[in-house]
């Protein structure tokens, strides 16, 4: 019994950490846009399928596949910055979100086009396991645990330690007064999305190595889970992210087990009802909103 | 008539319903990723009704219509509060969670020695009144356009009354639309459930088009698609979604050169028209500026002399 539990949390937080490296680049894009990227998911689909063209092709190394899945993801990720985001003019939010749509319509057809099969293999990254005690670990899991941990740090370090990141949360609360002190938030903007991207590549190389094949609706999947868990994070907020994908993955693993597999998406999609209803700002809210009001105060 | 031009024809038809459903809430100002969800309940409740109940096929239509309207008032209470992106993911959650919830409803009853009924992920089979009654594709196809036709009338009613108007108003500015006086619970509560009733009425033509209705098929692709369709069309008129859905299934959808790579160009040419008309094609200003060009060369002599005398305005301008 206890076991299960302990065991099914594991499991949560594990897969929850690819939720929470897919929620990062997704809440790092809306925190300083204000606006949502429905291509985020098929533009890093788009990059693991240019790792996998290397691995069936060329038979090429783990580090090539690494190298081209993000190269592809951020290629993309430009491409809709480019066509989505920079082209229409701010305010025009819902624009940009059917304009990212179209787009992800556009990615996924591409991909199909030249991959028509329905899946494709992915080199495995570490295809060991740990057992402590009764415990069952996913070596796979473990490093993408490690990942989400690492690029969470680094994150934090840029954000909050550079001039980059100072300018970039400068855009972030307010662009008009960020171009008026000299910051370029155009290439901000366009800097960050491709972060984003990089991110997003590096969560679905993990991903894809750890299930060892992608398939084309590998898009819809990566832009729900990421948007479901920045929404019960707190839209904008890097700590809500994380938190928000180990949550989702946590809550996936717990009610899959208890209830039955058929249970466990319409579990995830109540909590997220339920958080927008009564706690619409995520799970640290409360502190958002008051160290908001208090800048908004010192303005 | 072509079968196959039927099929098409009966689709765009069909679909306009929940092009429409989501124009309703946007203007409003609301963004729904859920309108997919209305159109799921009014074809179930319609199919239960006239396959298992054995109703005829109007009280289905109305039933399925009023289930997907009673849907939409219980879903309006909770995301009356949400705004923008949050009604957005709200509504996307609650369509998931119905879709999902089909995928376990099971509910069959022993017909004929047939056991009919909705039966999870197996999806609904036998929703035959159609068959049954003999009506050809034709005759459903025009039944379809007749329909429409009385919805479009509605909504054109509406936009010229003061509900229209102020709809159009909490979609501009809710703040000061309520600062007018205007009571924003009720007009939202309300367009809401109308919009889920629109939803509802294309379900049920759907569902009795089909005869087999399967879970999966009312993903959340549905539902964006139909709110894609509204801001490619334009927000101006009713006319709009229509010709947003025209424009994806009946030019690229049916035109067979563009097979294999419809999503391609259909992706591009939407992602290019939202840069230059962020609103579609025939936004609030392009609208204005027809009505005007309209009135000014249509009009009788007497009236134009009578008027401001101002050139006619071309359309576009």
């Amino acid at each position: 019994m206890i076991v299960d539990f302990v065991q099914n949390t594991l499991d949560g937080i594990f897969v929850g950490s690819s939720y929470s490296l897919l929620a990062i680049g997704f809440t790092l894009i809306f925190g300083v846009m204000r606006r949502l990227n429905l291509s985020y998911g098929p533009s890093i689909m788009l990059g693991t399928f240019a790792g996998t063209l290397l691995f069936v092709e060329f038979e090429a190394g783990l580090l090539a596949v690494a190298a081209a899945t993000l190269a592809g993801a951020v290629l993309a990720g430009v491409y809709v910055e480019r066509v989505c985001f920079w082209a229409i003019r701010r305010g025009a939010a819902l624009a940009s979100m059917v304009s990212s749509f179209a787009i992800w319509m556009q990615l996924e057809e591409i991909v199909t086009v030249v991959f028509p099969d329905r899946t494709y293999p992915f080199p495995p990254l570490a295809d060991f396991a740990l057992e402590p005690g009764p415990f069952f670990v996913r070596g796979d899991h473990l490093v993408m645990f490690a990942c989400a941990a690492a690029i969470t740090v680094l994150l934090h370090l840029l954000l909050y330690r550079t001039r980059f990141g100072l300018a970039l949360r400068a855009v972030s609360r307010n662009p008009a007064a960020a171009a008026f002190v000299g910051i370029n938030t155009g290439l901000v903007l366009f800097s960050a999305f491709a972060l984003a991207s990089a991110i997003g590549g590096v969560a679905g190389y993990l991903i894809a190595a750890a299930d060892q094949q992608i398939t084309p609706f590998f898009g819809l999947w990566a832009t729900f889970k990421g948007l479901i868990a920045m929404t019960l994070g707190g839209m904008g907020s890097i700590p809500g992210a994380i938190a928000g994908g180990l949550l989702l993955g946590i809550i996936e693993a717990h009610s899959g087990w208890y209830l039955g597999t058929e249970y466990r998406d319409l579990s995830a999609y109540a909590v997220l009802f339920a958080f927008l209803v009564f706690r619409p700002g995520g799970l640290f809210a409360q502190r958002q909103t008051l160290r908001s009001q208090l800048a908004a105060r010192r303005v | 008539m072509d079968e196959y031009l039927v099929q098409v024809l009966s689709n765009i038809g069909m679909i306009s319903f929940l092009a429409l459903s989501a124009y309703i809430l946007l203007i409003t100002g609301e963004i729904s990723f859920g309108q997919q969800a209305f159109f799921a309940i009014g074809a179930y409740a319609s199919g239960i009704a006239t396959a298992m109940w054995g109703w005829g096929f109007w009280p289905g239509l109305v039933w399925g219509a009023a289930a997907a309207g009673a849907a939409a008032f219980l879903l309006a209470w909770p995301t009356l509060r949400m705004r923008g992106l949050f009604f957005a993911i709200g509504t996307l959650a609650f369509a998931e969670m119905v879709r999902l919830i089909f995928e376990i409803f099971r509910y069959q009853v022993e017909i004929d020695g047939e056991l009919v009924g909705p039966n999870g992920s197996e999806g609904f089979r036998g929703i035959r009144y159609i068959f049954e009654q003999d009506i050809s594709a034709f005759h459903y196809m025009l039944l379809i356009y007749a329909v429409l036709a009385g919805v479009l009338a509605l909504l054109f009613v509406i936009e010229r009354t003061r509900l229209g108007a102020i709809w159009r108003m909490l979609g501009e500015d809710e703040l000061l639309a309520e600062t007018e006086g205007v009571n924003r619970t009720y007009y939202k509560v309300l367009a809401t459930v109308v919009a889920g009733a629109v939803a509802g009425i294309g379900g049920a033509l759907y569902a009795h088009m089909n005869t087999y209705l399967e879970p999966k098929i009312f993903n959340v692709m549905l539902g964006v698609h139909s709110l894609a369709y509204g801001l490619i069309g334009g927000l101006g008129t009713a006319f709009g979604p229509l010709i947003g859905v025209g424009i994806d299934i009946g030019l690229l959808e049916s035109a067979r050169i563009f097979s294999g790579y419809r999503m391609i160009v259909f992706g591009g040419l939407v992602a290019l028209l939202l840069i230059f008309r962020p609103r579609g094609l025939l936004d609030e200003a392009a609208v204005h500026a027809l009505v005007a060009w309209w009135r000014n060369t249509f009009s009788s002599p007497a009236k134009r002399s009578g008027g401001s005398g101002r050139p006619p305005e071309r359309p576009g301008a």
